[in-house]
């Protein structure tokens, strides 16, 4: 993504906005945690550690605007509707703050459900 | 409270009960205590909403935590155990099926650690519910991998640390750890604007722990017998919004900005000069504005000047403050103390809320049998703040431990000898709060001999009476309490009484299903009696009452 100024051009990684978006994610309620994008090979997902979290966004530049994917597990026992729901608003919110572009679309893949010790 | 405890001083509000530290908290109080929770975030959910501004401000904080403690108690409302883990664990179900928007989800991960806490319990005292708060809070912490201090997490924790503190301490009540619990919540609120630069922006504190914070404190006022006000007073409440530069009282001014290009930090620094308490939040396109001013006309110009206004609302703070100081000095919220107030014994959730919206202060259920104790009556006169209470039984089995119950109250105790639940909602009617308490008993004595109670159950035991043989498993009906009639359907039992009773000169037949009677069913049933009795008004309610398919009141 580029912006150009009267001085020159401004441009922003994916992997910025990656790490922008993850950084999001991992403070919304109800996500225990990043994996990686893509489908599920094997039926196996591994959680992502924190340095490689922006590995769980997948980004895509669109003419209406940015098209954020994310790989998230969530905490079982939550309404995953709603934190899936937050978890859009609050990337949206982040992003097009953070980087005053138009987001298009954020869209919550649900990997896996975490079930925290009782 | 199962407990004695000695009645309140309703004159001075400072005034702390000490429960004694053994004290415990059963089903009823429970209920209560939560449902009364429910109250006072209702009607003070407007005032939450206009908190909002992190993670995204999208002003329904209120709303959304409401709705999900809504779908809590109704969760709840099903269930027949009276033991607390029972109706902790309902709750925590109803939050997490109805939960909505974030707070929502953090309010039901709180239960959930309440109820595992609470699990198999059929009371609780004041080490359980300080280790319930502990467990809701840490519970809830586990549902994110980076909470973020300065939001309800914060809130809850410090709460509960400080119940757990309390709790033990030599000789503490349930009434003291939840006191300290809601004192520290408080406090822990008025700090999150140190914790989280985005609040401190707004000049507000965050909207889901003060959405806690009214949750404690409905609580507590339950537990002090403090009535909560039906209705929204968040007009009122403004006078406690977080308030940087002191009170200068002026005007609260809300409204939204419409248009294009709109600059929120532009906004903001602007109207920073012209008043206090200032929130501006929103995006290009929409702009939320908040602010206490002197002048109304000069911050709604500098709206217009912007784009499109709308929602906008002006209101007098010097009044509001006014009223509210007013309210302050009335010895409780809501009921004066020489009002008199009236005990119910009511069976089933449906009849209990017709109850509740006749102006009951407090419902005994009799549970299955009908039949409270002495102690479950007494309790409920003790809890009322009002010096003068009346008790409707509502069934001649419950008037003997009615009796007892008025000999043991330390009030004036007046008892309306009901033997039904319509003469019992007849009685209720003809309550005059002007009136003194002879005349109320007389009016109401009265009242309920007018009404007619048709009750149909099905016969438990074969037997004689009154000239009638009846076979175990046939339906019967009752009349005022005596058995008349027996029949093989619900229907033509129900009929015969209606006539023979002369219905059809009367005005109104009010119907109540019970809990084991199916709606449609039911729905049947009122369509036959309709057919009959065309020229009356007849009403179909779920009563939920247990035993009796349908209760009958025709007047």
């Amino acid at each position: 993504m580029a912006t150009e100024t009267y001085l020159g051009k401004i441009e922003v990684s994916p992997l910025a906005v990656a790490s922008l978006a993850s950084d999001a994610v991992l403070g919304c309620y109800g996500v225990v945690g990043m994996a990686p994008a893509g489908t599920l090979r094997d039926g196996l997902v591994e959680i992502l550690q924190r340095e490689a979290t922006h590995r769980g966004v997948e980004v895509h530049v669109r003419e209406q605007g940015i098209v954020v994917d994310l790989y998230v597990i969530i905490e079982y026992g939550t309404r995953i509707s709603e934190v899936a729901q937050n978890i859009m608003d609050a990337v949206k919110f982040r992003l097009e703050r953070g980087l005053g572009m138009p987001i298009a679309e954020v869209n919550v893949h649900v990997q896996d459900l975490r079930v925290s010790s009782a | 409270m199962i407990s004695e405890h000695p009645s309140s001083d309703v004159n001075s509000e400072t005034q702390l009960r000490q429960h004694a530290p053994g004290s415990r908290c059963a089903g009823y109080s429970f209920r209560q205590a939560i449902q009364t929770s429910a109250r006072w975030l209702e009607a003070h959910a407007e005032f939450v909403n206009s908190l909002n501004v992190y993670p995204v401000p999208d002003g329904d904080t209120g709303t959304n935590m409401h709705l999900t403690v809504r779908a809590a108690l109704e969760e709840m409302s099903h269930v027949e155990d009276d033991s607390v883990g029972a109706l902790a664990q309902a709750l925590a179900h109803g939050a997490l099926m109805g939960a909505r928007g974030n707070s929502g989800v953090i309010l039901s991960q709180i239960l959930r650690g309440i109820a595992r806490a609470l699990d198999k319990k059929a009371t609780f005292g004041a080490q359980d519910l300080a280790a319930a708060l502990q467990e809701g809070a840490a519970t809830a912490y586990k549902g994110v991998l980076r909470p973020v201090e300065g939001t309800m997490l914060t809130v809850i924790r410090e709460a509960a640390e400080a119940a757990v503190r309390t709790a033990a301490q030599e000789g503490a009540g349930l009434e003291t750890v939840l006191a300290s619990a809601t004192q520290e919540a408080e406090r822990s609120l008025a700090r999150t604007p140190n914790l989280l630069p985005v609040l401190k922006e707004a000049g507000v504190v965050d909207a889901g722990g003060q959405g806690l914070v009214f949750l404690f404190q409905g609580a507590l006022r339950y537990l002090r017998g403090e009535g909560v006000e039906e209705g929204p007073v968040a007009a009122v409440q403004r006078a406690v919004l977080h308030s940087p530069e002191g009170q200068n009282y002026g005007y609260d001014i809300q409204f939204i900005v419409c248009g294009q290009g709109l600059d929120v930090d532009a906004m903001r620094e602007f109207l920073q000069a012209k008043g206090d308490s200032l929130l501006v939040v929103g995006d290009e396109r929409t702009v939320k504005v908040h602010i206490h001013a002197p002048r109304p006309g000069d911050i709604l110009d500098y709206g217009c000047s912007l784009g499109v206004i709308q929602d906008v609302v002006v209101e007098n703070m010097q009044a509001q403050h006014e009223a509210f100081v007013a309210k302050q000095g009335r010895p409780s919220v809501g009921e004066p103390a020489s009002r008199v107030g009236i005990v119910a014994v009511v069976p089933g959730a449906g009849l209990q809320r017709v109850f509740e919206s006749l102006g009951v202060n407090a419902v005994v259920s009799g549970g299955q049998t009908m039949n409270p104790s002495t102690e479950e009556l007494l309790s409920a006169v003790e809890s009322l703040p009002n010096q003068q209470v009346i008790i409707l039984p509502n069934n001649s089995n419950v008037i003997l431990t009615a009796q007892q119950a008025r000999g043991l109250a330390g009030k004036e105790v007046a008892i309306v000898p009901t033997k039904t639940i319509p003469q019992g909602i007849s009685a209720l009617l003809a309550l005059n709060y002007q009136a003194d308490l002879a005349s109320n008993v007389a009016a109401m004595e009265e009242a309920a001999k007018a009404v007619h109670t048709i009750e149909i159950t099905t016969a438990v035991r074969s037997v004689r009476v009154n000239g009638l043989e009846v076979n175990e498993g046939q339906i019967i009906g009752l009349l005022s309490g005596e058995l008349v009639a027996v029949g093989s359907n619900c229907l033509d039992v129900a009929m015969e009484m209606l006539e023979r009773i002369h219905a059809e000169r009367m005005e109104i037949i009010t119907i109540y299903y019970g809990g084991n009677t199916d709606k449609a069913e039911a729905e049947a049933f009122a369509e036959g009696v309709k057919a009959r009795f065309a020229a009356q008004d007849v009403e179909l309610i779920d009563g939920g009452q247990p035993h009796y398919q349908y209760i009958l009141s025709v007047e």
